[in-house]
């Protein structure tokens, strides 16, 4: 069924018909609208060439009668009950929130607030590690009863066991792009043997526990902010509190416990395979036999340099641990928060794990222990 | 009048569905189900808790595929079509979720707009204005408008989301549980916006329920699911009549004897 609408008389003559025929519905709204736009004020709309018409189709004649003045005709009954319809609900409604100020004012407005939340954010985070603190020795107090052993070995396995695979094939590439580069730079000098050097050093001290903190903060805390943010939303922590369980205890300190013995693991093994990995290069390109690789290894590489890389482990798991059960006991309200959460966890947690290795070279530096 | 879930041969039928089959691995939700829905009147579908009323819905609506069947939806084949096939249909009706499942980055005005910009090129204004008086006909306040999901309550998300299933004017309406979850007179408001809006705009509403009252109150016949099929579709009086023994627990029970006084 085509809808026509079409002016009898040009848009300046004072006795402007607008006709209409047919069907008068959304499909030819945007037409419509056009064509009574174009039509002088105070002008007639007939209708009674009206087959069949929607709620839009009535308001937009509605609309012509309320701002320009237009005068109805030849409208059948259940049109006029339309009409009607539309008239009932004519309540201007916002479509969004409205905004204040100037751009200025606003984008200033903003920073603050920004501020502030970056604050609020900290602060929280301080009470949520003293809450974390308090489960601690709680659980310390009595662990018979208050340590969930199966919660946390379901944990370990999550945390740990699931991520060797990924854990390892990242390693053992970064050894190899070390093998790599370091050889191609040393080589100038004619000094392609300390790419074992480098290989070890940085291996053992930095990038092995950086690295898999990283692929942890990725995989573990995104994972604990979006389990607890959606235990949240579900109001599944809610009932833990009212059934006296505390979420503290049951939720967060079993993935704290998980995160900061694993981190220590996968790092060490995550050191390993990087070792492996560059050890499979120079024996490749720069011909050295492994057992020389190893010997080597054990020369210039002091001891010193593992337990540096291993102090920080634990430390490490723990700010990830923290940030993510953290973020995810924010979550308020609807679904777009969790993603938003575990986002928030993870950038966190890889801001603060590389502030605080930074806080550590440092240190380790002006205690010698270079 | 019988209680068959089928109209007579050559009765003009907005939704007809034959041997619908559904079916999650081993478990049998649905088996050899018939139904018709008349052009104008409003549907209750009981049933205990797992039947498949909402299955039944879902298939309906081509969100789950049935095993086997045929349903039609104003004449179109639904089964078997790719979802761009089906788009005509789509545009003409309109489903309220029973969560509302409203957009949550949007707000309720912008919802609104959503089929709008999808199927039309209006102007911006033309579409703030349909958003507005569809809002109004929901029932809400003005101030709605301009409203997160997460910033609304149960009801006033019900509302939205029935604002957002009207908004293009729709023939056919779905409605899955409206009143769950509503206190009992914002449910009772609730029937009666359904009611009014139907006969205002010649809605035709397929309406999923447990709520008693909304059955003795709006519906024209009840569509009751037991034993993997409609077992009986009537007037609330005709079912009564059958001597079923989940239909006559449902209406005879103490809640049901409440709901029928009232």
């Amino acid at each position: 069924m085509a809808t026509r609408g079409y002016r009898k008389g040009d848009e300046h003559s004072s006795d402007g018909i607008y006709r209409c025929v047919g069907s008068l519905t959304i499909a030819r709204a945007a037409t419509t609208e056009r064509e009574i736009d174009l039509m002088p004020d105070g002008m007639t709309i007939d209708l009674s060439g009206v087959e069949r018409m929607d709620t839009v189709g009535a308001w937009l004649v509605y609309r012509a009668v309320r701002d320009r003045g237009a005068k109805v005709e030849g409208a059948s009954r259940e049109v006029e009950g339309l009409l009607e319809q539309v008239r009932e609900a004519d309540k201007p409604v916002r479509v969004i929130p409205e905004e204040e100020g100037s751009g200025f004012k606003r984008t200033v407005g903003e920073l603050g607030e920004y501020v502030v939340d970056a604050g609020r954010v900290f602060h929280g985070l301080l009470g949520f590690f003293g809450a974390v603190l308090i489960g601690f020795w709680n659980v310390f107090k009595r662990p018979q009863q208050r340590f969930r052993l199966n919660a946390v070995v379901q944990r370990f396995d999550v945390v740990g066991v699931r991520a060797l695979g990924i854990i390892g094939l990242m390693s053992f590439l970064i050894g190899v792009v070390i093998g790599q580069q370091g050889a191609v730079q040393l080589r100038q000098f004619g000094a392609e043997i300390y790419t074992i050097n480098l290989i070890g050093r940085i291996t053992v001290r930095e990038l092995g526990t950086l690295m898999t903190a990283i692929m942890v903060a990725g995989r573990s805390g995104s994972a604990f902010a979006a389990q607890l943010g959606t235990m949240k939303l579900t109001e599944e922590i809610d009932a833990m509190r009212t059934i006296g369980v505390s979420p503290i205890e049951a939720l967060v300190i079993p993935r704290m416990t998980a995160a900061v013995i694993m981190m220590p693991l996968l790092s060490f093994y995550a050191m390993i395979m990087t070792i492996l990995g560059g050890g499979i290069y120079v024996w490749v390109d720069l011909g050295i036999p492994p057992l020389t690789f190893v010997q080597r290894l054990q020369e210039v590489t002091p001891l010193r340099d593992l337990w540096i890389g291993l102090i920080k482990a634990p430390v490490f798991g723990f700010i990830i641990a923290l940030v993510g059960c953290f973020q995810g006991m924010l979550v308020e309200g609807d679904a777009e928060q969790v993603g938003m959460r575990t986002t928030a966890a993870v950038v966190q947690a890889i801001f603060l794990v590389i502030v605080i290795d930074a806080i550590f070279a440092v240190f380790f530096s002006s205690v010698g222990w270079i | 009048m019988s209680t068959s879930p089928t109209l007579p041969e050559g009765e003009e039928a907005v939704i007809r569905i034959r041997g619908l089959r559904n079916a999650f691995g081993e478990q049998v939700i649905h088996d050899k189900l018939d139904l018709d829905l008349k052009r104008g009147e409003i549907l209750g579908v009981v049933g205990g808790s797992g039947t498949g009323k909402s299955v039944l819905m879902r298939s309906i609506i081509g969100l789950q595929t049935p095993e086997a069947g045929d349903i039609e939806v104003l004449s179109e084949k639904m089964v078997g079509r790719e979802e761009d096939e089906a788009k005509n249909i789509r545009r003409r009706w309109g489903i309220l979720f029973q969560q509302g499942a409203l957009f949550s980055t949007l707000t309720v005005a912008e919802n609104v707009e959503v089929p709008l910009r999808e199927y039309f090129h209006l102007s911006p204004k033309l579409m703030d204005e349909i958003a507005s008086y569809k809002i109004a006909m929901a029932g809400l306040p003005p101030d709605a408008g301009p409203k997160y999901p997460s910033e609304l309550s149960g009801g006033m998300v019900k509302r939205a989301g029935l604002a957002r299933a009207l908004a293009l004017d729709p023939e056919l309406l779905f409605l899955d549980e409206p009143t769950a979850g509503l206190d009992p007179i914002a449910a009772q408001n609730f029937d009666e916006l359904i009611l009014s809006l139907r006969d205002k705009l010649d809605l035709t509403v397929f309406l999923i329920t447990h709520d008693l009252d909304t059955l003795y109150a709006i519906c024209d016949r009840v569509a009751v699911l037991a034993d993997k099929k409609v077992v009986a579709c009537g007037t609330i009086e005709q079912l009564l009549a059958l001597d079923h023994p989940w239909i006559q627990e449902y209406f005879n029970g103490p809640r049901g004897r409440a709901a029928a006084a009232a």
